[in-house]
């Protein structure tokens, strides 16, 4: 494993901050987008590491905190455009849940910027190349997500454990 | 547990942006991690039998292939797994190709990228479960829901590739809207003239044994899902006995009843007892109950009377209730026109002289009202008349989108008009005008030179019909702003095309959703528009999308290629395993999946509170398994677990 303080993917000696970004790609639109960006060679930030679900429906609020948690800068939920959905809806579902997790997050002074939800279809490579460039160097830009360091911190004040 | 990792060198297309060597160092770290072992080309025929070898030699517990997208050869490794004896969804695919080599050009953040994703792949797939695909008896008969020219030709394709088909139709009259028409659009060609050579195979052709036509019946119940479908079917009393009668009318002449005559848009009155139109198939009269004198107490019997055989008018019969078992459902109910009178300054309803493209169609129609001469049916030959095209279509308040067929067939009427009443002035009011194909283009050309025809484009709303002497006068502000007026004795309207009538009735018998314009909502627009969101439920016809014939047709053929293919002759239906299903003893019952689920796949047994998912119907989307408050739903190789391991190890 490496164990750097900065980013793994940072240049070797480069003390520069690399935001991690994880992106939920729905299986039938954005993550096809993302391929067709590979196969048109279109080069972006090594910063994002790519979760495929089958639809964007299914991207539960616990995957967005998890990835907070484990290391993540920042996340990116990406789906297919309105009344594309392969499963009719799911994108309608998960804009609503992004919405609402949002207020949820601006409670806890995660920014707005380190959760970004947007629309790729599978033939907009260039979308795609510029969601997720766009997405690194906002989050760049807010710095590391501070998180509790300690354990301890983390704890309820109330006592009861949790 | 043993993972092996197998790296697709692509050639070169991953091995030169990769660097292996220090990827297989990093991930050999990784616990579990049995071997990394580089292949030349994973997917030739080479890579494939090295990859089943090496899995039998080495026994791995999961295997991990770092490649390309699994978008292209997931399916394919899968079955190299089975082949060597795994289960075939200890595979987890890695895209280290698309998504990784062909995006990042230096070497070194390309390396770190791959070994962070094929991290995540590890250990995800160390939380795989077996899955078996299961097998299900099907039934292979399929009920078709509307005899038009989609429901017609799709039954009859069914039933010559052998299958049994029951052919529902509302109305006492096969052959939908189109055997209404005297011609048709683009080369003339007349209505009842097309179909019955089809109405004729599916009732008395080599393969008719195999179609159940039932009229005057509608489909009341359907439970079930694809391959095993029980639809309840309700047939109304047709008061004539189809073995008797030989449909020589006799029965109809002596009944006193008078109605208003729905097979001619109500422009003329029809009897009780009644043949919908001549020439009309099943030659067989019906007989109105609603409008029956007997029904209202009184004993007449001219109808019998008047029969030259004995028993073939039913005064005693009684609606038949029929079940029958279906793997499919075909809905080919066909459409409505939007109704004019949620327009009215086109003064329909309002103003004589006002009618519907259905209605003229009726006027024009040898079989119909007029007996095919051109005049109202309440007066004379007209001199001029209007067509207005774009009624409620292309517009916001109304119908967003073209129907598509209007413009061909006001071009077929001016064509009409001027071949009966040659001379006769005919003005098009039009907002966009459209005829594509090989062959509209000469109807709308001869319209486009026809000396005593006119073309006026009207801004948005801009037509107003009112009464005025003599007839009605249309009122009209054309796209420039200028006003202008025109007196017409007859107003045709071509209203938008709208879903089939009694489509939401129907929707909700069927679980298959209506789209926001009241269309049946096909799977994918272009893809799959004969199929419905409800797997086993197809769509052909107008109840999909406004269409002409020629699509109408097509579609009722990809419906029964569809059917054909879904429940093939000797084999099983397979159902793939990447579903949800619901542990029940976390089910509270608050029903979040069932509102969430587009495919109505999730069932609330009444005698426990536990939801379940029909494993059949669900396609495996897991939105239910997000939404779930309760955790209570998993979806299979896409767990929570799964997910959260993935999540973690892409940011180790």
């Amino acid at each position: 494993m490496i164990q750097t303080q900065t980013h793994p993917d940072a240049p070797s000696g480069a003390a520069a901050f690399e935001p991690k970004i994880v992106g939920f790609l729905c299986n039938w639109c954005s993550y096809a987008g993302a391929d067709k960006a590979g196969a048109a060679q279109m080069s972006y930030p090594p910063n994002i590491r790519i979760v495929r679900v089958m639809c964007s429906g299914r991207v539960d609020a616990q995957f967005i905190l998890q990835a907070y948690r484990d290391g993540a800068d920042g996340v990116l939920i990406l789906a297919c455009h309105a009344g594309d959905c392969h499963y009719r809806e799911g994108n309608y579902r998960a804009t609503g849940r992004h919405r609402m997790l949002l207020r949820l997050l601006a409670q806890f002074g995660i920014e707005e910027d380190r959760c970004r939800f947007d629309y790729v279809s599978a033939g907009e490579a260039e979308k795609f190349v510029r969601v997720v460039s766009e997405t690194v160097e906002a989050v760049r830009a807010l710095g590391p997500l501070s998180r509790p360091t300690a354990p301890e911190n983390n704890r309820c004040p109330e006592g009861c454990g949790g | 547990m043993r993972t092996g990792v197998y790296f697709c060198n692509c050639g070169t297309n991953i091995s030169d942006r990769i660097d292996f060597n220090r990827l297989r160092e990093e991930l050999a770290k990784l616990p579990g991690v049995a071997y990394v072992k580089p292949v030349g080309y994973l997917c030739s025929e080479d890579g494939k039998q090295f990859l089943e070898t090496d899995i039998g030699r080495e026994r791995p517990e999961r295997v991990v292939i770092a490649a390309c997208s699994p978008r292209e050869y997931e399916r394919a490794f899968k079955q190299v797994l089975e082949r060597a004896g795994m289960n075939p969804y200890f595979l987890q695919m890695t895209n280290i190709r698309e998504q990784v080599a062909w995006v990042t050009p230096d070497v070194e953040q390309a390396t770190w990228k791959a070994c962070a994703q094929i991290r995540g792949a590890a250990a995800r797939a160390r939380l795989h479960q077996p899955l078996h695909k299961t097998e299900l008896d099907v039934c292979r008969d399929v009920v078709v829901i509307g005899a038009g020219p989609a429901g017609l030709k799709c039954a009859l394709a069914l039933a010559e590739a052998g299958r049994k088909v029951v052919l529902v139709e509302k109305s006492p009259v096969l052959g939908g809207l189109p055997v209404r028409y005297e011609d048709l659009f683009p080369n003339m060609e007349c209505g009842p003239c097309l179909l019955e050579p089809v109405l004729g195979e599916a009732m008395h052709g080599t393969h008719s044994a195999n179609i159940e036509i039932l009229t005057m019946a509608e489909v009341t119940g359907l439970k079930g899902y694809c391959g095993n479908f029980q639809a309840t079917l309700r047939e109304t009393p047709r008061g004539v006995d189809a073995e008797q009668c030989m449909g020589c009318g006799e029965c109809i002449p002596p009944c006193p009843v008078s109605v208003p005559n729905e097979f001619n848009f109500g422009l003329d009155t029809r009897h009780a007892m009644a043949l919908p139109f001549a020439g009309a198939l099943p030659n067989l009269p019906f007989l109105d109950a609603q409008a029956c004198l007997r029904g209202k107490g009184e004993d007449c019997t001219l109808c019998r009377d008047a029969c030259p055989v004995e028993d073939a008018v039913r005064f005693d019969q009684g609606p038949r209730v029929l079940e029958r078992f279906a793997g499919a459902i075909v809905v080919a109910a066909g459409f409505s026109l939007y109704d004019c009178r949620r327009l009215p300054e086109l003064g329909y309803g309002t103003v004589p002289g006002v009618y519907t493209s259905l209605e003229f169609e009726r006027i024009l129609a040898s079989s119909g009202p007029t007996g095919g001469e051109l005049r109202r049916p309440d007066g004379a030959a007209p001199r001029s008349v209007a067509i207005v095209h774009c009624a409620g279509s292309l517009d916001e308040r109304h119908r967003p989108y073209c129907s598509g067929i209007c413009c061909d067939y006001a071009f077929k009427f001016n064509h009409l008009i001027e071949k009966k009443l040659p001379g006769t002035e005919v003005h098009h009011l039009y907002r966009e005008l459209g005829a594509p194909g090989k062959e509209e283009f000469s109807l709308c050309q001869q319209a486009r030179h026809n000396p005593h025809a006119r073309f006026v484009r009207y801004a948005p709303g801009g037509v107003r019909v009112t009464e005025s002497e003599g007839g009605p006068a249309v009122e009209y502000e054309d796209s420039s702003g200028d006003r202008g007026r025109v007196r017409a004795d007859m107003v045709v309207l071509c209203p938008a095309v709208t879903g089939a009538a009694d489509g939401g009735k129907l929707s909700r018998l069927l679980g298959a959703p209506l789209d926001r314009f009241g269309f049946f909502e096909e799977l994918h627009g272009r893809m799959d528009s004969a199929q419905s969101r409800i797997k086993g439920i197809y769509l052909a016809g107008a109840c999909q999308a406004p269409m002409d014939i020629q699509r109408a047709v097509s579609q009722g053929m990809s419906a029964a290629g569809y059917v054909l293919s879904a429940l093939a002759d000797g084999r099983k239906l397979e159902i793939e395993p990447i579903t949800a299903w619901v542990d029940g003893a976390r089910c509270s019952g608050c029903r979040t999946c069932g509102e969430v689920c587009p495919y109505q796949a999730i069932d609330y047994p009444p005698e426990g509170r536990e939801a379940s998912v029909n494993a059949l119907l669900c396609h495996g989307c897991g939105t239910c398994v997000a939404a779930c408050p309760c955790g209570a739903i998993r979806g299979n190789h896409f767990t929570d677990e799964q997910i959260l391991a993935e999540i973690q190890a892409v940011l180790a």
